[in-house]
């Protein structure tokens, strides 16, 4: 029997959301990385070739300075003028690198560079054999017109969103591949599970039937016995067999929503489960207030079964299972091993068991879940371990 | 008897002068075509700094030779080498100080 892909088996576990959380940040990361340190380089390489451009201009600056200088250096000091150009600014240093005179409007000066940029200004450093007026260096100084680093810029965030959204791309392909091995495997049991189940339905129907004709008042003690254990383990494959029903079949059935009396389903579930409560000798303790609720009664029972069976599976043996009704909420909670901390966030994943002892498929919650979501409720788990779990529902 | 005069008058004058290095240097350069304003730019032109200069200039001072004149070789042959300096170190230093704050160009320039 061939099974496509259904609607839970599309939507990611949230296991598989982390994993993909995880493995987009780290990729993210990298490539942010990766563009930042091509686009530095890239900002120097143009910063390098704008300056190299500016050289010859500013040499020839250097040059003209140089020869005004000698000409001052002969007449002075009958004339003390420095000599000044509308071109550029510039400064004289001494061997020691003391300014003899400073037209700059960057104070900050460098000696081991010929040509570099600071604060918006070009420095460029022509350093004399003769020193006329003492002076061994002169800084010639232009304003940058920042038209290049516009240009840049632009660039650098053309091209860098333009990478970046081609990694995305290849990231979410990435993505797809990797987790293409889980879903497999989710797929696989999906279909296990939904072929298994129509296989169930006939004789798990017939069982049921046969225990409830079965007259028990002409029986022995010892056979009394017998057939309780059979109509529990019954009960249980039936629970079993529901949940995996409504999630291979009746999911995608529209919803037949009613005002539903929670109290008296409630009483009825917990009279369903007696027989297996008792098998543990579990006690009930409830706190039933009349409540309603409108919503599709067997998506309702199904929760309602699943928290039931759930608090009655993984209690302690002669445990407590309560139920405490109001409108707007109810509470179920058991004396049982309880979840470890870490572990709560993950019960509601598909096919999750953190107890092995149990038999299940670990889909009850998953069902509990979506279903809730659907009608947009909210459930909270409170649980401690080895004391005990208490699921809280409210709508 | 009054080019005797004179001669004492010359003589006080000098030992008036208000420093050492007017005093030892500037009455006999007044005899030089060469300005110490222009002998200063010279030394710039070769040392730059000012520890540089007034190295360059005690080092001439103390040992005199054609060779690391700061003057061209045509000045030197013309008016010659100089003797060595007689000052005390202290007297020098002095002297070559007031040289520099005299005719340096930091402060100068417009």
């Amino acid at each position: 029997m061939s099974v496509s892909k259904n609607k839970a088996t599309n939507s990611l576990l949230r296991s598989e959301k982390q994993s993909l959380l995880r493995f987009f940040a780290l990729y993210v990361a990298m490539v942010l990385l990766m563009i930042v340190v091509l686009s530095y380089y890239y900002y120097q390489t143009q910063e390098k070739l704008m300056l190299s451009n500016q050289r010859a201009t500013l040499f020839k600056y250097g040059f003209i300075q140089a020869k005004r200088l000698k000409v001052l250096h002969h007449f002075f000091d009958e004339r003390t003028k420095y000599p000044r150009d509308p071109r550029f600014t510039s400064a004289i240093y001494d061997v020691e690198k003391k300014a003899i005179f400073s037209l700059l409007e960057e104070k900050n000066v460098r000696f081991d560079k010929e040509i570099y940029m600071i604060h918006n200004h070009i420095h460029f450093l022509k350093s004399l054999d003769d020193f006329y007026l003492g002076t061994k260096y002169i800084i010639i100084e232009v304003k940058d017109d920042g038209v290049w680093r516009n240009i840049i810029w632009k660039n650098i965030l053309g091209y860098g969103l333009f990478t970046f959204f081609l990694f995305m791309l290849f990231g979410l392909y990435l993505a797809k591949l990797f987790l293409k091995p889980m879903r497999d495997s989710i797929v696989l049991l999906d279909r296990f599970i939904k072929d298994t189940t129509h296989e169930l339905n006939t004789p798990l129907s017939a069982i049921l039937a046969n225990i409830e004709m079965m007259d028990t008042d002409v029986m022995i003690e010892k056979n009394k016995t017998k057939l309780n254990r059979i109509n529990i383990a019954a009960k249980t494959v039936s629970t079993l067999y529901k949940d995996l029903t409504y999630l291979t079949l009746e999911q995608e059935k529209e919803n037949e929503d009613e005002h539903i009396d929670v109290k008296a389903l409630i009483e009825d579930r917990v009279e369903y489960f007696t027989i297996l409560a008792e098998s543990k000798k579990l006690r009930y303790e409830l706190e039933l207030q009349p409540a309603m609720i409108f919503m599709d009664r067997r998506k309702f029972t199904r929760v309602i079964d699943n928290l039931i069976s759930n608090a009655i599976k993984y209690n302690k043996r002669k445990g407590v299972v309560g139920f405490s009704l109001k409108q707007g909420e109810l509470i179920i909670w058991d004396t049982g091993i309880g979840i470890k901390e870490s572990k709560i966030p993950f019960i509601f994943d598909r096919y999750i068991r953190f107890n092995k002892s149990e038999g299940g498929f670990g889909v009850g919650l998953s069902i509990v879940k979506k279903i809730i979501d659907e009608y947009n409720m909210r459930i909270e788990v409170k649980s401690k371990e080895f004391e005990g779990t208490k699921m809280v529902l409210k709508w | 008897m009054v080019r005797k005069t004179l001669w004492v008058l010359l003589i006080l004058n000098t030992l008036n002068a208000e420093n050492v290095f007017e005093r030892n240097c500037v009455t006999c350069h007044q005899e030089l075509p060469a300005t110490l304003q222009e002998m200063f730019k010279r030394y710039l032109l070769i040392y730059s700094s000012e520890t540089n200069v007034k190295a360059g200039i005690k080092h001439y001072l103390r040992y005199p030779s054609k060779d690391i004149s700061a003057m061209s070789d045509l000045f030197v042959d013309t008016y010659g080498i100089k003797e060595k300096t007689k000052l005390s170190p202290r007297e020098l230093n002095e002297a070559v100080n007031i040289y520099w704050e005299k005719y340096k160009v930091f402060g100068k320039l417009k």
